[in-house]
């Protein structure tokens, strides 16, 4: 598709999609580049890292660099299916209450507005605290079905604009079926903001699954990143100065970001030209901010 | 003011929304509801005490119906409960503590980053192209791309633990008596150096970046152009006739954004130990706390639809359109 062949052509994608591949190679290979296993005891505690623990080792004296591959596994998982479950949902609704109109709108809207001024990150909190001890695949579900708001207000606003348009007039004084209109007509020409909705979730989701870790409401047995500074944080990586510890996690953390973040940046760009400088990078920004409970 | 009023009407319904998910959540969750709730509690809790907390979270001798309204009613007359772990003291008050350590590191530094982040996306947009709108732009991508877990650990790795130039927790140094006292503000504007910071940091780039992306769609209105063609200085044009103008979305965005500051600050105490709210909910999460834990939903969620009111009516203000519809 030409869309693709545009973000190869563009530096910041091309950036971006190399760092997520690294990330995905890394995740996949695992077991091929480390010789031990995230859960196996290999070595004295808080070891620095040396030629045998190429990250040093953990208070329990798990191989640090073993447990970052592993838990890349975890982290890409959580990003994507959480990412993908927001997304579907949000441009499900969005373009049916964008094309619909009237009560059907009306309804969807008003839920819509109400779960973006709950606050996400507390309500998030409050549901793992009941759940208890989550597993990541808790915790994807948990996001998918809380975190949709924001994708439904601008895929809505969007279908709004193109409903206008002649060629939706035309497919309806065709007589096609309302469901064919927003399937076939109205969603081909919102792909770039699906796109965007569906990067910008995945980073929210990996943000929050990590930062639900951090505080303890994971499962302390998973590997993940999350469980990673949970750890780190709790064997007072800090104030011994295992520094390698607590900066590893952070650092996977942060390029996968980053990482993510210039695609969607790439994408904005090349799927409106005359906004290369905004525009849609307002609402990119939202997408991401609205994670740490971010921002 | 029907707008005002109507927005009063959706604000009135959100916070009932997140009252009904505190109430049904214990009773959705496997096993007895009133076991998950005050399991924390042990023995220390008198049965007189008992009960007395179960009418308050509608564990009545009633239908489902009736439960949830007497519910309602206790948290509506300000009855969040007592705390489990603070037994007797009574949630709202455990929170009103800590309500203000939160208000005043939110505040200020939401404060801070707006008036920087603006700044810097006015000046971005204006030298649209140059040295400083790449640096502005990137940093901007950067800072709204990495967690605020990891800004506040390398924070406090870099500069409590490893250049010890600021303490590691605390609002205050423990021994000192809090009040007006130079000795006990300086120690509190010394511990709460850091959380700002983080804060700053991790808010300052979405600000500029909305900012930025405003102005820019501005800069090609007739009036821009008219301006400068009338041969005003350039800072003038700049900030009386396109800021002025891209502040508004800016605005709206800070509404939307609250709940992230919030989440945001939530984290930041949580790693500096500051006692605010978010490090209250979390002390509530590690003791299994419910009260507190699902009083922290309700005065956060308060909290913010206070602020999103604050923001209508400045909009009102700000946007003269509004008052007569």
């Amino acid at each position: 598709m030409d869309l693709f062949s545009q973000l190869l052509r563009n530096r910041k994608a091309l950036i971006g999609v190399t760092i997520l591949l690294v990330v995905v190679l890394l995740a996949v290979f695992a077991p091929l580049l480390t010789d031990y296993l995230p859960t196996q005891r290999v070595g004295r505690p808080h070891q620095p890292p040396s030629g045998d623990h190429l990250l040093g080792t953990t208070r329990l004296g798990y191989d640090v660099f073993t447990r970052l591959l592993y838990g890349a596994r975890v982290s890409l998982a959580v990003g994507f299916g959480a990412g993908l479950l927001i997304t579907v949902i949000g441009t499900v609704l969005g373009i049916i209450a964008g094309y619909k109109g009237g009560v059907v709108d009306e309804v969807i809207s008003f839920f819509t507005n109400m779960i973006l001024v709950i606050p996400n990150l507390p309500l998030l909190l409050v549901l793992a605290a009941f759940i208890g001890q989550a597993s990541p695949l808790v915790i994807a579900i948990i996001l998918g079905f809380t975190s949709w708001a924001w994708g439904v207000r601008v895929t809505r606003s969007e279908t709004m604009s193109i409903r206008q348009r002649d060629f939706v007039k035309s497919a309806e004084m065709l007589g096609e079926s309302q469901w064919r209109i927003m399937a076939f007509e109205i969603f081909p020409n919102l792909i770039s903001i699906v796109g965007i909705n569906f990067i910008g979730s995945v980073i929210f989701a990996v943000i929050s699954e990590a930062t639900l870790e951090f505080l303890g409401l994971g499962d302390p047995n998973t590997v993940s990143w999350g469980i990673m500074l949970y750890n780190a944080q709790n064997s007072s990586a800090l104030s011994v100065g295992a520094w390698w510890d607590i900066l590893t996690p952070c650092i996977a953390l942060a390029t996968l970001g980053l990482g993510l973040a210039l695609i969607n940046f790439a994408i904005d760009e090349i799927a409106n030209p005359r906004l290369r400088t905004g525009g849609m990078l307002l609402r990119w920004a939202g997408l991401i901010r609205r994670g740490e409970g971010t921002l | 003011m029907a707008f005002l009023l109507r927005r009063l009407a959706f604000y009135l319904a959100a916070f009932i929304a997140a009252a009904t998910i505190n109430f049904f959540l214990p009773r959705v969750m496997p096993g007895d509801p009133i076991q998950i709730m005050f399991a924390g509690a042990g023995s220390d809790l008198s049965l007189e005490n008992l009960n007395a907390l179960k009418l308050t979270f509608g564990f009545i001798d009633a239908p489902l119906g009736e439960q949830y309204l007497a519910y309602l009613k206790s948290v509506f007359t300000g009855d969040l409960g007592r705390s489990i772990r603070f037994f007797p003291l009574p949630v709202t008050e455990l929170l009103a503590r800590a309500l203000i350590w939160t208000v005043g590191l939110v505040g200020l530094a939401t404060l801070v980053s707006f008036a920087l982040g603006t700044l810097l996306g006015v000046m971005a947009a204006w030298r649209r192209g140059t040295l400083l709108d790449t640096v502005v732009s990137l940093s901007s991508i950067f800072s709204s791309s990495v967690p605020a877990v990891v800004v506040s650990l390398i924070v406090l790795f870099t500069f409590g633990y490893t250049l010890g130039w600021f303490p590691n927790g605390y609002a205050a140094n423990p021994m000192l008596d809090p009040g007006w006292t130079w000795e006990y503000v300086s120690s509190v504007l010394y511990h709460g150096t850091l959380p700002m910071l983080t804060m700053v940091l991790v808010l300052t780039g979405g600000f500029a970046v909305t900012m930025r992306n405003n102005m820019i769609n501005l800069l090609g209105e007739d009036y821009i152009v008219m301006g400068r063609a009338k041969g005003l200085a350039d800072r003038r044009v700049m900030l009386w006739y396109a800021a002025r103008n891209a502040l508004l979305p800016t605005v709206s965005a800070l509404a939307i954004s609250l709940g992230a500051v919030l989440g945001g600050s939530l984290i930041i105490e949580v790693v500096f130990n500051y006692p605010g709210m978010g490090n209250t909910l979390y002390q509530a999460i590690l003791a299994r706390d419910y009260p507190v834990i699902q009083g922290e939903l309700l005065i956060m969620t308060a909290a913010m639809l206070t602020a999103n009111f604050i923001v209508d009516l400045s909009y009102v203000l700000l946007d003269p359109r509004l008052k007569k519809a």
